[in-house]
């Protein structure tokens, strides 16, 4: 065995050192690696996840982009934009062309919409208040909604808009004339404006990117010739590939232990708050949480104060902060940041005692998703507080794909499920409706089955209002409301954690008024900036 | 013997070992419908609606209808089955629901890399495996039998995912001789694919730079793999050995002065060698499924990954090819290894003339 | 029964895995005395001790949310012993009746049963395992299910390689043309001649089997927290490589310790009752 190894790790030395001869002179190229889970979804009607939202930013455009460091859009591939109603007319940049060469045009965004709507995946919901599209000319489009919708600008977010002709041209098998949509063709290819060419892509193991020197905004020169985005990579390997300076940024996903060790090892840590937070959320059909007393009880007791604990990466930067309700802080409705949720035993034990249920009847099921090991700790945290008030639990791991399943019916949908939500659009609609309007119920975010007219009323009035400080109003009253309830124990405002090498540098993760407070924009790519050329 | 020409090519063709050839693969296909067969089952029969789960938390009722009927799960199991052997009988194990892709195309890309490893380990197997067994035997008794046969039974005792994670601690963190994850260095070039193993196209492409970094990473995990069946093999040779030490042949041997390394590499060892064989066969067998605690450990891209999403989405078709596919292998596998046992074992090979 | 133990006490190695096999069956039986944290076990939560080296009080250092990972180790022996023997006093029988009948009825008996016992070694185990395990829920029965599915088929072949030759022996043609009934010549006549060699190998599968389960958790198809579990203890503490090394390193260990002291005592037991595995 020594022999051999040492053979062979003598060949690889010698090896590595002829590539480096080799290498440093012709190559002024720089590669920016990170990591993501799989699968990475190219498609961008299909987009829901991190993953997915990083091809998306980078590969394709939107009509508007989020301010950088405030809240509010600025323009992008729309130049303006202007409400009649429930009417919505964007006026389009005329110097945009698509990677293909083909000119953008709102023919393009009446086809992405369209495509999204009739693919029905991802986050397509978010236009299904969408009545017509219409290309008013070249340049100009316009929306047509069937409700009023306030923020239905920023819903633009996650609308990329795909090049019509190349899709055409590509269409795969399908019932009826647009085939398959193009998804065959799209899910292996981009067919956008955005500043990275795909060079290769498996959603198994990695996609490489290309810097689109044609690309209607000017690229500034540091930023990364070519990204090598890989899925699936583990916390260990991560570890040490960064250690060893062989990648650059790693995916949010990792163990605050891993993160702590990797900045003791002299990482930066990057950090992207996107308006979201950890629900651990209760199942409000099931016995003996259908008694909201029970459920107070509950969340008074849950540890707030240990699960910041675990979730510290160094003394100032963790994986989140302390809730205030169930709005982050910094949301339109949100409480002050110094209203922090505290662990109250007492409390827990008086509404337990005003619960109508005994608690010796119950095992309550407390289920965490096999795919985020953090989850497990939250798990075993919580078994322990209930154990306090002498409630008995049961933990169970679900994956993902399993856990989606089984809440499609109450009756299977475990009593505690834990989540991360965020607002995929910035706004609190986006982060509230879906969880807990009666009309979701029982989606992956709204495992609660929240029935509530009070809280059907509030999310009405945010969503119709076009006015900000009555929309504000609305939100301070129904985070009250959901606070009263307790649908959810709101466990901590999230927030990601990167760790980076010093090879790179992201604005946009790193200073407050770079931010763009929405998860995934922050690797916009375009504005990222290598530190060497290699 | 003097035959004419026709009858002795009939008697190659019907030889002993193409006989056997014949009967094995006979018995594997009949094995391999068996095999379809349970995982089908298996697959059928459990809770949870795959369609569901496959679409995703925010399919419609509709569309979930739509892919029930598409894999036809509303039809009764026999006539599913037999969808799928006639879909199969033309190359096609259906679309695999987590990656979208077809079961063959992913298991195309996946696969060679699994069989690149365990062929690599194998190699380990038999390289240091035998050996060791021999010198344990020409020893016996001795102080470095009982520490070759007390190494070789720590081998056998721990599953291949803790001699990987010990490895890994080694020989990559502690020591950083090695890599600690993946197939090839990050910043090679990866060789165009023809076989899809590594280690061959990198050579086929003339890099020995992508062929020295593929055969650096290779190592740990092909160790960490190879390692129980290095101790069989070992524990295996030696026992085979030591019986046939006792067998009056060798005493007269040894009595005759014949140099004792004569005596243990050509009288003693190539009758020990078949026993060795069958055991290696079914011990590929075995580094085929713990291939997937390795694979796990060092980020090795073979079918394990995969394997296990699937498993764990309950992606029917991708479930049913990659078992499938293992056993088949499997099968291949034990078939070459019975051959070479008729080719070896005189008994076999002679048993047809006279 | 004597000159069987007589012979174990003679030879070191057997003397080692006698004592390994001891260490482990007592700690898994005496844990709750043993382990300086009982409670650890389940359900303890301790924020102000998490992720700490082995240290004193907590020897073997402390897991994720604070807990001794010496105590967890001790009732996770408890938990594959456990498994062992259900799935043993499962597959034994199952395989033991269709070895013997395949063997000693042979025909299309022999036939079909011997084909069914190839389709299921023909998949290698794990990955039956893992089917079986994945597309059921993973709970402790399941578990035993799925490793019980893979283990029947060594003992069929193993019992029906011994009837084969068994029943061209003298005292099986014997007991036939007394007239004695089929059942009667297979488990009263061949069965106690397959006894050593069923016992040999029941005592290395015990290790086995521990293996096995702990594959299969380590793969994320195990026992559900918080009952501890050697495999999911090594899978968990890998993506803190290396930082945190004793989550991975004493579970490995400990897998290493229990499966090496049945392998020694199986291996001496082989040579003492001369059963052929």
């Amino acid at each position: 065995m020594n022999i051999f190894a040492k053979t062979i790790a003598a060949a690889c030395v010698s090896a590595s050192i002829l590539a480096l001869a080799a290498a440093a002179p012709a190559q002024a190229e720089t590669v920016l690696r990170l990591d993501e889970v799989a699968v990475g979804e190219l498609d961008p009607a299909k987009a829901s996840d991190y993953a997915d939202s990083i091809l998306m930013f980078n590969v394709y455009d939107t009509l508007v982009l989020p301010a950088q460091g405030a809240p509010g859009l600025v323009p992008h591939l729309a130049k303006s934009w202007s409400a009649d109603g429930n009417n919505h007319i964007f006026n389009l940049r005329d110097d945009v062309k698509f990677q293909s060469g083909n000119p953008m045009s709102a023919d393009d965004v009446v086809f992405s919409l369209q495509r999204m709507q009739e693919l029905g995946s991802g986050l397509s919901y978010l236009f299904a208040n969408v009545e017509s599209v219409e290309a008013v000319d070249e340049h100009t489009v316009m929306f047509v909604l069937k409700e009023p919708y306030a923020p239905f600008v920023s819903s633009m977010l996650r609308l990329p808009i795909v090049d019509k002709k190349l899709v055409m041209e590509n269409l795969g098998a399908g019932d009826g004339e647009m085939g398959d949509w193009g998804q065959a063709y799209l899910s292996g290819n981009a067919a956008g404006t955005g500043a990275y060419k795909v060079s290769s892509h498996n959603p198994q193991q990695e996609t490489v990117m290309a810097k689109n020197a044609d690309y209607f905004l000017d690229i500034q020169d540091a930023a990364p010739d070519t990204v090598r985005l890989r899925y699936g990579l583990e916390p260990a390997t991560v570890r040490t590939l960064i250690a060893q300076g062989e990648h650059d940024i790693s995916s949010q996903w990792l163990p605050p232990e891993v993160l702590k060790a990797l900045s003791k090892d002299g990482a930066q840590l990057l950090t992207e708050s996107g308006g979201g937070g950890f629900y651990v959320k209760m199942n409000t059909t099931k016995a003996p949480l259908d008694d909201m007393e029970c459920r107070l009880a509950l969340s008074n007791a849950f540890d707030y104060g240990s699960a910041i604990k675990m979730i510290a990466v160094t003394d100032d930067v963790s994986q989140g902060s302390p809730a205030t309700g169930a709005i982050p802080v910094g949301m339109l409705g949100a409480n002050p940041s110094t209203d922090d949720l505290a662990r109250d035993m007492d409390a827990a034990k008086r509404h337990l005692e005003a619960c109508r249920y005994n608690p010796d009847d119950f095992n309550i099921e407390i289920s965490w998703i096999a795919e985020v090991p953090l989850e497990e700790r939250f798990a075993l945290l919580m078994q322990a507080n209930f154990n306090e008030l002498g409630i008995k639990s049961e933990i169970k791991k679900m994956p993902w794909a399993l856990f989606a399943e089984q809440v499609s019916k109450p009756e299977n949908t475990p009593h505690i499920s834990q989540l991360f939500v965020n607002a995929v659009t910035g706004d609190p609609d986006t982060l509230l409706y879906g969880m807990y309007d009666s009309k979701n119920a029982g989606t992956w975010q709204s495992p609660e089955y929240l029935n509530d007219a009070d809280v059907d009323d509030l999310l009405e009035e945010g969503r119709v209002n076009t006015d900000v400080a009555a929309r504000e109003k609305a939100y301070k009253a129904l985070n009250a409301r959901l606070m009263a309830i307790a649908p959810t124990i709101y466990g901590y405002d999230r927030q990601s954690v990167f760790a980076a090498s010093d090879r790179v540098k992201v604005p946009a993760l790193s200073d407050p008024s770079k931010a763009f407070g929405l998860d995934g924009m922050g690797f916009s790519f375009r504005l990222m900036e290598m530190q060497d050329k290699s | 013997m003097h035959l004419p020409h026709f009858l002795r090519v009939t008697r190659i063709i019907m030889s002993p070992v193409v006989q056997l050839l014949v009967k094995r693969l006979s018995i594997s296909i009949i094995v391999l419908i068996g095999v379809s067969m349970l995982i089908f089952t298996i697959a059928r029969i459990i809770p949870g609606d795959p369609a569901r789960i496959a679409l995703g938390p925010n399919a419609t009722a509709e569309q979930v209808a739509n892919l029930r009927d598409k894999l036809h799960l509303d039809e009764p199991i026999y006539i599913q089955y037999a969808k799928f052997v006639s879909d199969f009988a033309h190359g096609d194990l259906g679309i695999s629901l987590y990656t979208n892709r077809p079961v063959t195309t992913d298991i195309a890309q996946f696969l060679p890399a699994t069989l690149e490893l365990v062929f690599v380990a194998g190699i380990f197997m038999i390289g240091f495996g035998i050996p060791l067994g021999i010198l344990s035997a020409r020893y016996r008794g001795r102080v470095a039998d009982n520490i070759i046969r007390v190494v070789s039974l720590l081998g056998v005792s721990a599953p291949s995912f803790v001699w990987a994670v010990i490895l890994m601690l080694l020989f990559a963190f502690f020591l950083p001789l090695f890599p600690i994850a993946g197939q090839i260095s990050d910043t090679l070039p990866v060789p165009p694919r023809i076989t899809g193993f590594l280690l061959i196209d990198s050579l086929l492409a003339g890099d020995f730079k992508v062929f020295a970094s593929a055969a650096h990473h290779i190592v740990l995990p092909a160790f960490a793999l190879a390692l129980s069946g290095i101790g069989q093999a070992a524990r295996l040779t030696r026992a085979n050995m030591v019986e046939t030490y006792d067998k009056p042949y060798i005493e007269m041997a040894q009595s005759y002065g014949f140099p004792e390394k004569r005596i243990a590499n050509r009288y003693a060892f190539r009758p020990s060698l078949i026993p060795s064989l069958t055991i290696i066969g079914l011990d590929f067998a075995a580094m085929l499924g713990n291939a997937f605690l390795v694979e796990a450990v060092y980020a090795w891209p073979g079918l394990s990954r995969y394997g296990v999403q699937v498993i764990l989405r309950k992606d029917l078709n991708a479930i049913v090819g990659t078992v499938l596919v293992i056993s088949a292998t499997f099968l291949v596998v034990n078939i070459i290894v019975d051959l070479l046992i008729a080719f070896i074992n005189p008994r076999i090979r002679y048993a047809g003339r006279s | 029964m004597r000159r069987v133990m007589w012979i174990l006490l003679s030879n070191p190695l057997s003397v080692i895995g006698l004592l390994l096999v001891g260490t482990v069956i007592f700690s898994a039986v005496f844990a709750d005395f043993i382990a300086p944290f009982p409670s650890h076990r389940g359900a303890v939560v301790d924020f102000s001790n998490f992720n700490q080296p082995p240290h004193w009080p907590n020897i073997f250092g402390t897991d994720l949310v604070g807990r001794d990972l010496f105590s967890r180790i001790l009732f996770a022996y408890r938990i594959s012993l456990m498994l062992g023997v259900v799935v043993l006093a499962i597959a034994v029988p199952i395989g033991v009746t269709v070895g013997l009948a395949a063997g000693y009825l042979g025909g299309w008996v022999e036939f079909a049963l011997m084909r069914l016992t190839d389709v299921f070694l023909s998949i290698p185990p794990l990955v039956l395992a893992m089917s079986v395990m994945g597309l059921l829920e993973p709970t402790l029965t399941n578990g035993m299910l799925a490793v019980t599915t893979m283990w029947w088929p060594w003992y069929a072949r193993l019992v029906y390689n011994i009837t084969r030759s068994e029943s061209q022996e003298g005292y099986v043609l014997a007991a036939e043309i007394i007239g004695a009934s089929r059942l009667h010549i297979m488990f009263r006549e061949i069965l106690p001649n397959c006894v050593p060699s069923i016992v040999t190998k029941m005592t290395l599968d015990l290790g086995f089997v521990i293996l096995i389960a702990s594959s299969l958790s380590f793969l994320g198809l195990g026992v559900q927290a918080p009952t501890p579990d050697l495999g999911s203890m090594v899978a968990e503490g890998g993506n803190y490589l290396p930082d945190s090394w004793w989550l991975t390193v004493f579970p490995s260990l400990a897998i290493l310790i229990a499966v090496f002291g049945f392998n020694l005592l199986g291996d001496a037991l082989r040579q003492i009752l001369g059963g052929d595995t």
